[in-house]
Parts: C-alpha cells; structure tokens; sequence
C-alpha cells in the first residue's frame, strides 16, 4: 500500500528524525560485536551497504549518528573476518538461530488490516516460542530474545550453546518440526489389531483399529490429539455442526458424510483414543490438527530461508525500520499477550508536523485513530513519520 | 578393560588403542616383520572389502593370535588409506569401518551400546530401568540420516531437548558419528613412507581402481542435453522458465548453475531460455555469465537437495526413487545415465550371442 512518491525534503525529514533518535539512545550492540558483519539500507540510496565490521562500539554509534540510515542489519552469523568483501572469505565460526516471522507471507494480507495481521502473526509467534521452542526443544526462556521487528513480524534469536554449529540442513530440519511438514500419519496414529483368530492353522487378524496416542503424549503424537480433540469439541458443541464443518474447508459431501460418521457413540470412542478406520476422519483430523497445531504457514510463517541461512543479515535490535519508523524493541514471552506494538515500538512525540496526504487512510497509533483524508494537515510527529515511511504522505 | 575379543571387534575405542599402545610394538616392527604378516593382509583386505561393499569384513576371532592380529589390522588399515591419498577412497573405507560397527552394535546390549557411545562424546539419556533410550536433538540432527522420512525430526518424539529412540536407531546414529570420525581423522594425515614403500603395489592397485571406477562415473555426455533424464525439481523449473512464468531468484540460480555443471555454454543455456516470451537475450546473457563465472570471478556451483528443499524448489510429491538414493541433482542426472548406459551395454552384449546362436 503505497501512494505517493516521496520528496527529497521528506526523505530528510525522515533522516532528520532518524538522526535525532540515534543521537539520544544508548543503542545496546549484538554480542560478539565486533565479529558480526554490518548492513545499511539509507534514505534516497539505492541498494544495501553491507560487509562493513565495526571493532568499538563508539565508532558504530558515530555511524548510526552520522549516518542516519534507513534501515540497519547485523549478521546472525559471527565471522574471523566480518568486513571481508566476499562471504567465503569471511570464514564464518557459527550463527544463532533465527526465526522470522512475518505478516507478509499471509494469503490476504491486503485485505486485512496492520492491526489484525500483527495480532495473529503474534499468536503464531507465542505458539513457536512456548510450544515448539521452550517445550518440545527444550530451550530455557534466558536463551532467547523476542523481537518486535518494527515492521510486520516478529523475531526470535535463540542463542543456546548448542545451535551456533548447526547447519542450513540441521535448521532446514527444525523448521520441518516446527511447520510439520512431511508428518508421517502412522507415527501418530498405530494400527492395533483387535483380536487373532486361527483358520486354517494360520493366525490371521480379525479387525484393526488405529489407536490415538493420548494428549499428554509428548511433541507431535500428543499435539495432533490435542488438536484432534479440539476440533470435535468445537464441532460438536456447535449449533450448526454442518457449516462448522465446511469452515474446515471442507465441501458439502465430505462434511455430510463425516456427520454421518460421527455417530454419538464415535464421538466417545474417539475421545477414549479409538479412532476407527475410516479413512474420511483420519483424514480430516490429521490434516486439520496439524493445521491447527503447527506455526501455521497461513498466518504468519516462519520465513523458512531465513531459519536455515547460516549467513543471514537480520535487523539490528534497537535500530529504526524505515517502513515505519518504529523502533525493534524486546519482547517478553509473559507479557506478549497484551503487547501492542502500534503503542510500545512508537518512540516519536506528539510535535505538530504540517503534512500532504495522498490518500485516505486510516491509523491507529497509540492508541489513538487517525482518519485522513487527502490534502494538507497537521498531524503529530510519530504518525507523519510513519504516513511518510508508508509512502503515503508527503512533508509541506 | 574390555575382553580382547570384544577390541577386535571395535579396534577404534580407546581401550584398543590403549592395548595396542601398551604392546610396545614400534610402527616399523608391524609393517616390516614377519610375525605380523597376517595383520598386514587383514589391513588390505578390510581396505578393499570397505571400497567394494561397503562393508570391512568380518574373520574368525576365536583365537587370541586371531584377536591380536585383527586388532593390529586396523591402524594398518588407516595408514594405507591415508597413502591411496584420494578423499573419494577416505569416505568409502571410513563408511566401511561404520557399517561393520553397526552390525555388530545391533547383536549388543543396550548397557554395551550405552557404553560405547560414552566414547562419541554423544549426549544421552539412558532409563536403565525400562531401557528408554533419548539422545540430545543437536547430536540428532547432526548424525541421523534425516534425508529418510522416517529419520525426520517431525517424525520423532522430541521433548524438552531430548529424542526417544530404539537401541538400534541408536547405534544407526552411532555409525554414523563414527563414520564421521573416521573421515575427518584421516582426511589430512599425511602418508607414512614407509607404508608407501611396503604396500606400493597394494596401493597402486587399488588407485587404479578408483581412477577406473571414477571414469565410468563421469562419462556425461557433454553438448546435448537430456531432457529425459533431469531430476523433477530441474525440470519443473526448466518448463517455467520456458513457459515465461516467474520463477523465483533462486529457482533461476540453481537451474543455470546445474546446466553449465553438465559443460554447455552460455549459448547452449540462453537457447533452452529462449522460448521464454518476456525473453530478454542481452540480460538473459548478462546473468548467466554471472552465475558461470564469465563476467564475475566466482564460477558457482549447483545448489544440492538440501538447499533446493530449502527454498521450496523441491517438489516433494514428484520425488521419486533415485531422489531418494542422492543428495544432489547432478548425482541424480548421472546415475540416470548411468542405468542407461548399462542397459545399453547388456543389449550390445546380447547381440554377439544371438548371432552366434543363429
């Protein structure tokens, strides 16, 4: 969503405010400072400025100040030689691991709005952090930093001794756990048989059932019965079990013939962890408990490239995103239910700023809402910033 | 310490070493005396049986003169591969070396197994009580043959750090850290002379074989390119190029790189671009030489599997039993040609026959 083209005096305007910030904050610098390679994207510039390496933290903060940049990068990986101009020269010694979540990849992310699309990319944010990387790996909560990322999404570092080796095709693996992909259906669901009988002097099975593995089974067994079990609630306690099923993406037919299925007695049997041959319902429930279950590709999925670079730059903690003028601020895993990053990552005051309005819009900043219409209008400082990094303004 | 038959079976473990170290028997006395003869042709053979079945071999261990003997083949065994010099040979022999372990890991008790593994510095846990068995994820992931489905971390319980697995997908784990052992061991260890000087013949045979076997395998016809025998992810992203539809950077990079790997020039390349209907043969050229090496000074290399799976360039429903089998697309094109051109063979060799029959 962009409208207008930005002048030369916003695009200083901009630098100006960015300047100003940089000169007041204490910027906190990533560990193994000086090891970590860093990039720049400047307001007017064209393209990104990277393999630079920095060996004292004043010497940065003289960039930042001076330069002022648009957006700011550092390197998840650490380097023998940082600011070595080709990355196989770098030697490169080991890298965090990284998720990046980000509302960019939701299937309609026009047709929904900022405020919606930070809220369940952070749903699936919450659920990566607490239910793939704190239970199923183990990863104690002082091994990882939560980043709002300024723009659409959320970041996570973990920094654990034991992921900086890791390589693209171990993190390739940990993104496959954590989407699900490629979930076998037997492993979840064991075929037991019911009984044996003799024919003829040969042992042959009398009936197969699948046995569910229980709830509180751990990583994904217990998951998809979790999710399996939701599903039949939420279908069963509904007034309309029918277009609650088709909600499922489900066609008619195939919803029709599940409620058939689901006879009262199933329903029991079922939640005993029985679920019997019929294909139809494996199907169903497998495919929409992982759906359920999984950091959802559909809403916010982790950028998977991103998890398995080794060598990645992502956004400098603490800096500004030029998209928005927000600042990339630490998150905390018990308190991100009610973060609300259009109030906390708005570090701009209320200073009355003269501004051209290209289109109509409406934000809500602070808590505040904002309707503008086209044209000529005073709006306070951090929602010219961010009308001017959405390129829908233009400063008078 | 361990029963000596138990070392001869597992020669890589400390209390080996130790063993063999407190025989007091000098480098030069094993491969120059009589006395050790047959630990020097058991060394040879688990060379040679590791190349061609990937497998060292088993012999009889039911005298001690047996034990000693089989114990003393090993570092032998090392210093050879190390002379043969050749990384390709290195894998192999430490892949034989692995699978063997395997084998007999497998006939052991978990408390051996649990044991043996202490040695491979491998992070587990052990319930001796109902003999659970869990391994640390990062030791997982870097041994485990994650490229079968079965082996996958999704398909694993994973809880709190930590994979439950059987004591047979434990030493399957544990081959494979041995394998890597082994490998990264020898890698750089340079040749003892007077293992070259003894075993010369030995070793010139078997470079023979690798130089033999290595020309069978890059026999790739070099011009035409057949379309038939591209991995799926190569050909889907050929025909959508072809198609002018948008393929993504990388997409673009590893289909490029893969072609100029089977030797056809820009000119061959940008032809096979050129059905395309927003083509461009200018930019088309200019980005092409980046990618061969024409224009900047890096030639590049094809992405493998792993990358390609990364960057959702693998159709995962059209892999197929040779995807399987390898880890990169040209190891898939070549084994391609290479079933073609055995067949090819046995045809040719038929014909003879028939007509001596008529």
């Amino acid at each position: 969503m962009s409208g207008v083209n930005l002048t030369k005096e916003s695009l200083a305007f901009l630098q100006d405010q960015f300047r100003s910030y940089y000169k007041k904050s204490d910027l906190s610098v990533p560990d193994r400072f000086s090891r970590r390679e860093y990039a720049f994207v400047f307001f007017g510039g064209k393209g990104m400025l990277r393999h630079l390496g920095f060996s004292k933290k004043k010497q940065f903060q003289a960039f930042l100040q001076k330069k002022a940049p648009m957006h700011a990068y550092y390197s998840t990986a650490y380097y023998q030689y940082p600011d070595a101009p080709r990355m196989n020269e770098k030697e490169w010694m080991g890298a965090e691991l990284i998720f990046d979540l980000d509302a960019d990849h939701l299937p309609d992310a026009d047709n929904i709005t900022y405020e919606t699309q930070l809220e369940l990319v952070k749903i699936e944010f919450i659920k990566l952090v607490d239910d793939f990387l704190m239970n199923d790996f183990g990863f104690p909560i002082e091994s990882m930093e939560l980043y709002f990322s300024g723009g659409r999404g959320y970041h996570c570092h973990v920094k654990h001794p034991s992921v900086y080796q890791l390589s693209s095709g171990d993190r390739r693996e940990i993104v496959d756990y954590i989407t699900g992909r490629d979930l076998n259906a037997s492993v979840v669901f064991h075929e037991e048989s019911m009984g044996r009988a003799q024919i003829k002097g040969k042992t042959v099975s009398t009936g197969k059932r699948l046995r569910m593995p229980k709830p509180d089974e751990p990583g994904w067994r217990g998951r998809i019965s979790q999710g399996l079990i939701d599903i039949l609630e939420d279908i069963v306690q509904s007034n309309d079990p029918l277009l609650k099923l088709k909600g499922y993406g489900v066609s008619e037919y195939t919803a029709k013939k599940l409620l058939d299925d689901l006879s009262e007695n199933r329903i029991l049997r079922i939640k005993q962890g029985h679920l019997d041959q019929s294909t139809t319902i494996r199907r169903f429930f497998l495919n929409n408990a992982l759906r359920k279950k999984a950091v959802s590709f559909a809403a916010g999925e982790t950028d998977e490239p991103v998890t398995c670079d080794v060598k990645r730059l992502i956004r400098l903690p603490g800096s500004l995103h030029g998209k928005t003028g927000f600042k990339v601020i630490p998150v905390s895993l018990d308190t991100l239910d009610d973060f609300d990053p259009l109030s906390e990552a708005v570090i701009f005051d209320k200073t009355p700023v003269l501004v051209d309005v290209g289109v109509d819009v409406t934000v809500t900043l602070k808590k505040e809402t904002f309707e503008l219409t086209t044209g000529n209008q005073e709006v306070p400082l951090f929602v010219a910033v961010f009308l001017l990094g959405k390129k829908l303004a233009n400063i008078k | 310490m361990k029963p000596l038959n138990t070392l001869a079976r597992y020669p890589f473990l400390k209390d080996a070493k130790t063993y063999v170290k407190n025989q007091g028997i000098a480098v030069t006395e094993l491969i120059k005396d009589p006395l050790y003869d047959r630990a020097r042709s058991i060394a040879i053979e688990r060379v040679e049986h590791a190349f061609e079945h990937k497998d060292v071999g088993v012999r009889q261990l039911s005298k001690e003169s047996d034990c000693i003997m089989e114990l003393f083949s090993y570092p032998l065994s090392r210093m050879i591969t190390c002379c043969i010099n050749d990384s390709y040979f290195t894998r192999r022999y430490a892949l034989g070396e692995a699978v063997r372990f395997y084998k007999n890991l497998i006939k052991e008790n978990t408390f051996f197994l649990v044991d043996i593994v202490k040695e491979f510095n491998l992070n587990i846990q052990f319930d001796g009580e109902n003999q659970h068995l869990s391994i640390y994820f990062t030791d997982y992931l870097t041994h485990a043959p994650t490229r079968y489905k079965h082996w996958k971390l999704v398909n694993r319980e994973l809880q709190n750090g930590y994979i439950s697995l059987s004591s047979k997908d434990l030493s399957r784990v544990t081959q494979e850290a041995l394998r890597h052992r082994i490998n990264n061991e020898l890698l750089d260890k340079p040749c003892h002379e007077l293992i070259q000087k003894t075993f010369s013949e030995e070793i010139q045979r078997l470079q023979n074989k690798i130089a033999t076997q290595r020309k069978n395998n890059e026999t790739i016809p070099v011009g035409k390119l057949d379309v038939k025998k591209l991995p799926p992810c190569i050909k889907r992203i050929l025909a959508d190029v072809q198609a002018g539809e948008n393929v993504p950077h990388m997409g673009r990079f590893a289909l490029v790189s893969f072609l100029n790997s089977l030797k056809l020039s820009t000119q061959d390349i940008i032809d096979l671009f050129n059905t395309a209907p927003d083509f461009d043969e200018e930019k088309s050229r200019y980005q092409i030489e980046h990618i061969t090496g024409g224009v900047s000074s890096t030639s590049y290399k094809p992405p493998g599997c792993d990358k390609l799976k990364t960057y959702g360039l693998c159709p995962s429903e059209e892999i197929d039993r040779i995807c399987k089998k390898t880890h990169h697309p040209l190891s898939y094109y070549r084994y391609k040609w290479k079933i073609e051109n055995k067949r090819k063979k046995k045809k040719s060799d038929k014909k003879p026959n028939k007509k001596n029959e008529a």
